[in-house]
């Protein structure tokens, strides 16, 4: 790639472009992952569905689903927010080089669905790219990388800016995509059958140190967003002696936490730990920490209104997450929802409450035209169709769990209670669907 | 299709047209889609799927080296050159002898059929004109059709039918030199704008899909076979139907359009694919749609292109619609062995799709079904995924352990039993160590429980039981919700067995315990105590979950027990296979309870280890009663 011309002129026009193709990509696949969702609640209300689509049974759409909403919905909104941090917005093609990566991207996972519809598995729940579809996503990867590196590259090479913060920032970007570069090669190789996470003795679950791990380095992401982001904080900042802002009392607990939380992953059993082990309990227990303090961080900028309504959502879904989590990780509680409905739920609070709240936020702050700002996300009969569809389903998510936890046999033969709870929860599931299409066909619309 | 009236062609013009077409239909009918096949099959030693994709790369490429070479000016000779390529490719067929021969001849003969097809297509309407171009095209597809029909053509040996199609392909060349174009060649109506040329690409590939997907399972299943092509009175109809539904599809073409005929098309062949089943169950009178189908769009196969007369459309119909179409027909057929309804509705969508995109506002939302289209693209390829390789020591259990992963058991059936958790231990157990799971790659773990653990699921099922729970979930276990498997047992389908054997081999080394298990076990309730609360209850369920094998009354004789090797016990009888006699009530229907939940090991007789205690004993109870009440008086 040579260097580009500057143009700034066209600056605002190619990320509205971009934050628009993120929007589209993001958005379909959430529609396209609920769809399949909801197909998958009704083929459990009523399986005889299953032979009007054999060979394409409920087994093969599961991962199509569940990897759908993961490297779609909640890969794609990173994706726009890497295109944000560091595309070079005076190259002419800038917003075709994002579109690019977006097309590698969801060409990926549609080869991933492809694969999964056919029977291509690995058998591991996550990580699941087998056979030919192994590669494909890695490859997008390393579009991505030599589109973002490209990027760096130019901005690196043109005229310092004035001041040393946006330097210091595009260095700490150029390293962090050195640091990013062997991610395809780990993704592969992750993707192996035979690499396997340990494993808790006691549940033939998650340990407690992976799952603390995996929720900081969602911790990290979702800290460096305002950054990222370049949100303004709400409170003007005294410089420092170097010309700096002084970093605020949030930003200084939000790094502090974070370390001490790192620390105490790395120092806790990362091998085939049981849930009853002391260190377990209390690593993940730490978490709770994170409570207060998210909430205050992200409270320190000025985010638009549309982002400022969806951050609320995101954090009593992230409350009731990190306290859910726990919970149900501590003995007794592990045993009675193990293999339930009741971590189904905890992971749809997760996926549908947590990760699309923020998303959302994001979304909406890709767009720098702030009349443009939330447009697809600001509805609010979506807004609340999608929070109201998202209580009930985890509602009837855990009642369905209490009740399978007295008697396996309801779930297992139909019984009256489960088929209705699960036509609860087929209900709830449609109404966000069609909270989620309202957003796709905003995001089409403009 | 009204633009610009061509004036009328010279009548001999319109007959070589017509010849020519008709010559062109016959030999891919007769030829390659028959006796090339069948002169391959000696030589081919299973690799077919070679051969035939040789074919259809000679086929594509054949395509758009007549698109690109097509000048208007040369049109008369370069038809004629692709009639002397069919028939030498015929010839070269007959005399291969060796299978790289036979791979040489079948690139010839697509190469040949890929460039006469687009080239005679692409100015036909130059010839023949656009007002009565439907009419001519139909009667030549339905001639073709009929003469392929004929006893004495279709019933001939193979090389009998290759040497007839080279001498159809010489007719056709010598026809090729009355080709006069002397109309207008090409239609600008908004059916060839560029974009719409895509739609209608899809919908053309759809049903094209569809009849190979048809026509596969009819040539291989044989009472399908002998209903549509056995006999001279079967044939001499199919010829006559051919005739009568081509000529009828040209008429409508020239008067409504090419929409119509193509909406009736995917109507009456969708319908005749829903009527296939899985072939040996198909539905009376699928043979007469499917040929009627057949002939309504190939006659719109040969209009689209022709009324567009744009080469490059042409190649793009017949490479990706007609050549890779195919391809993609016969993949589904050979791999599902049945047309899946959502297909047909797929087809349906790409069509009317097709259909809405003549119209900008709509054409949007019509992208999503080209989406769709490229995903199945991947369907039939996928599902060739080489999933069927062995590994390990047992290839069986193997390939049943990648069916088991394929098909995504691991998302309501874990393999883990919880060592501290009694109802685990109790359910599925026993335990089985940590250290042994993780060697598999991966383990299979899962985390959901929508139906039983199979951790051990070998020491309490049947092979027998497991293959036809797999087929009939619903008929052995009613309220499951899981789905029907038959599919992977249809047609020598080695996946179903695999998968059975797969299933067996869990916990097989594990049995005495869990007969000591099961022997040890006693439900939480007293059994005799709360005999009359229970019984009722115990009706009901045995009425559920036992009648469909033991029958309403426990004769033996459910409807699913004419599956089993072993018929199931009759209650009324004396002597019971797993009782013994002379115990007492309370001690009988503790033997009855076990038996119900854990099932009786080697037999068909599975338990119900998630039944709860009291429904167990309340079964019991139920059971004991029938045979009680036929108990003689002591």
């Amino acid at each position: 790639m040579s260097r580009p011309a500057a143009s700034p002129g066209g600056v605002e026009q190619r990320r509205q472009a971009m934050a628009r193709a993120t929007q589209r990509h993001a958005f379909g696949w959430l529609v396209f992952a609920n769809t399949v969702g909801l197909g998958l609640g009704l083929l459990l209300l009523w399986p005889e569905l299953n032979g009007a689509m054999s060979p394409f049974t409920y087994g093969r759409w599961m991962p199509v689903h569940l990897n759908g909403q993961l490297y779609g919905w909640c890969s794609v909104p990173l994706l726009g927010l890497l295109f944000a941090a560091c595309l070079d917005w005076r190259h002419p093609h800038a917003h075709h080089h994002a579109r690019v990566a977006l097309a590698a991207w969801s060409l990926a996972v549609a080869g991933g669905v492809v694969s999964w519809l056919a029977g291509e598995s690995s058998g591991k729940l996550f990580m699941d790219w087998s056979g030919w579809a192994r590669p494909l996503l890695p490859v997008a990867m390393l579009v991505l990388w030599t589109l973002l590196a490209g990027h760096v590259w130019w901005r690196l090479r043109r005229p310092p800016p004035a001041n040393r913060v946006s330097t210091s920032l595009l260095i700490g970007l150029a390293l962090a995509l050195v640091a990013l570069l062997p991610l395809p090669g780990i993704f592969f190789w992750a993707a192996d059958p035979g690499v396997y996470p340990p494993v808790n003795p006691g549940s033939g679950g998650a340990t407690g140190a992976s799952l603390l791990g995996s929720t900081l380095g969602i911790i990290t992401l979702f800290g460096a967003l305002p950054y990222l982001l370049s949100i303004p904080r709400r409170a003007p900042t005294t410089p420092s002696s170097s010309g700096r802002p002084a970093p605020s009392g949030s930003e200084l607990s939000f790094g502090g936490a974070l370390i001490a939380s790192w620390i105490i992953y790395a120092v806790i059993d990362h091998g085939h730990a049981s849930h009853t082990a002391r260190d377990q309990i209390l690593g993940l227990g730490s978490l709770f920490v994170w409570i207060p303090l998210a909430g205050w961080h992200l409270a320190a900028f000025a985010w638009p209104n549309v982002a400022r309504r969806w951050l609320v959502s995101a954090y009593v879904c992230w409350g009731l997450l990190v306290a859910s989590g726990w919970v149900t990780f501590l003995p007794g509680w592990s045993e009675a929802l193990k293999f339930t409905h009741g971590l189904v739920a905890h992971a749809h609070l997760a996926m549908a409450g947590l990760v699309t709240a923020v998303h959302h936020a994001l979304l909406t702050c890709l767009d720098p035209a702030p009349a443009n700002q939330g447009r697809a996300s600001s509805a609010p009969w979506a807004f609340l169709t999608w929070h109201l569809g998202l209580a009930v389903h985890l509602l009837s998510l855990f009642l369905l769990s209490m009740l399978e936890e007295a008697n396996p046999a309801g779930l297992f033969l139909s019984d009256g209670p489960s088929q209705l709870l699960m036509a609860v929860r087929a209900l709830s599931g449609a109404a966000m669907l069609v909270a989620s299409f309202s957003w796709l066909k905003q995001a089409w619309s403009r | 299709m009204s633009d610009n009236p061509p004036p009328t062609p010279p009548r001999h013009a319109l007959v070589a047209a017509v010849l020519c077409v008709a010559a062109t239909y016959i030999y891919f009918l007769i030829f390659a889609e028959f006796a090339l096949i069948e002169l391959a099959k000696p030589l081919a030693e299973g690799r077919l799927r070679w051969l035939m994709g040789t074919l259809a790369v000679g086929g594509v490429a054949g395509s758009f080296l007549a698109a690109r070479s097509f000048r208007f000016e040369r049109y008369a000779r370069a038809v004629g050159t692709g009639f002397r390529a069919c028939g030498a490719g015929a010839a070269f067929v007959l005399l291969a002898k060796s299978w790289l021969m036979m791979i040489l001849a079948a690139l010839c003969v697509g190469l040949g059929l890929g460039w006469l097809t687009v080239t005679l297509v692409s100015g036909l309407r130059g010839v023949l004109g656009g007002k009565r171009l439907g009419l001519w095209a139909g009667i030549s597809t339905g001639s073709a059709y009929a003469v392929c029909n004929l006893p004495w053509v279709f019933e001939a040996s193979p090389a009998a039918q290759t040497i007839f199609a080279a001498l159809v392909a010489v007719g056709g060349a010598i026809a090729a030199i009355w080709l006069d174009l002397t109309a207008p060649p090409r239609s600008d109506t908004r059916d060839y704008e560029p974009a719409v040329t895509w739609f209608w690409v899809a919908a053309l590939l759809a049903l094209v899909w569809l009849d190979s997907a048809a026509f596969y399972i009819i040539q291989h299943t044989e009472p399908l076979r002998a209903a549509t092509w056995a006999g001279a009175w079967t044939l001499g109809g199919n010829a006559l139907m051919h005739l009568v539904a081509a000529v009828a599809a040209g008429l409508l073409i020239d008067r409504q359009g090419a929409p119509v005929v193509v909406v009736l098309a995917l109507a009456v062949l969708g319908t005749a694919c829903s009527w296939l089943g899985d072939g040996e169950n198909h539905a009376l009178g699928v043979e007469v749609l499917y040929t009627a189908g057949v002939s309504l769009y190939s006659t719109a196969l040969i209009t689209y292109p022709a009324h567009g007369g744009r080469p490059w459309l042409s190649a793009r119909v017949y490479a990706l619609a007609g050549w890779i179409g195919s391809g993609l027909g016969i993949g589904l057929a050979q791999d599902l062995h049945a047309v899946p309804l959502w297909f047909i509705a797929l087809a349906g969508v790409l069509v009317i799709g097709a259909l809405a995109a003549r119209w900008s506002w709509l054409r949007r939302a019509v992208v999503k079904a080209a989406v769709c289209l490229i995903g199945l693209g991947g369907f039939g390829w996928g599902t060739n995924s080489p999933m069927y390789a062995a590994e390990g020591s047992d290839p069986a259990v193997a390939l049943g352990r990648r069916v088991y992963v394929a098909e995504g058991c691991i998302h309501c059936h874990s393999q883990y039993v919880r060592p501290h958790v009694a109802a685990d231990v109790e359910r599925w157990g026993p335990v089985r160590p940590l250290t042994e799971s993780l060697l598999e790659r991966p383990p299979l773990f899962g985390n959901r429980r929508q139906g039983p653990d199979l951790t051990q699921v070998g020491n309490r099922r049947t092979p027998e039981w497991n293959r036809l729970h797999l087929m009939h979930p619903q008929r052995f276990s009613p309220g499951s919700r899981m789905p029907a498997y038959d599919h992977l047992f249809h047609n020598g389908d080695p996946r179903g067995d695999a998968l059975v054997a797969y299933l067996a081999s869990l916990g097989t080394s594990t049995l005495g315990e869990r007969l000591q298990q099961a022997a040890q076990w006693r439900p939480a309730i007293a059994t005799p105590s709360n005999a009359d609360v229970a019984l009722p209850h115990g009706r009901l369920q045995f009425a559920r979950l036992c009648a469909p094998c033991h029958g309403p009354a426990g004769h033996g004789d459910g409807p699913a027990a004419a599956g089993l090797s072993q018929r199931p016990p009759d209650f009324r009888q004396p002597t019971w296979r797993h009782v013994p006699d002379g115990l007492s009530t309370e001690a009988r229907t503790l033997v009855l309870a076990r038996i119900i939940k854990f099932g009786v090991p080697g037999t068909a007789m599975a338990g119900h280890e998630y039944l709860d205690d009291a429904t167990v004993v309340s079964l019991a109870r139920a059971v004991d009663a029938l045979y009680a009440a036929r108990r003689p008086p002591p």
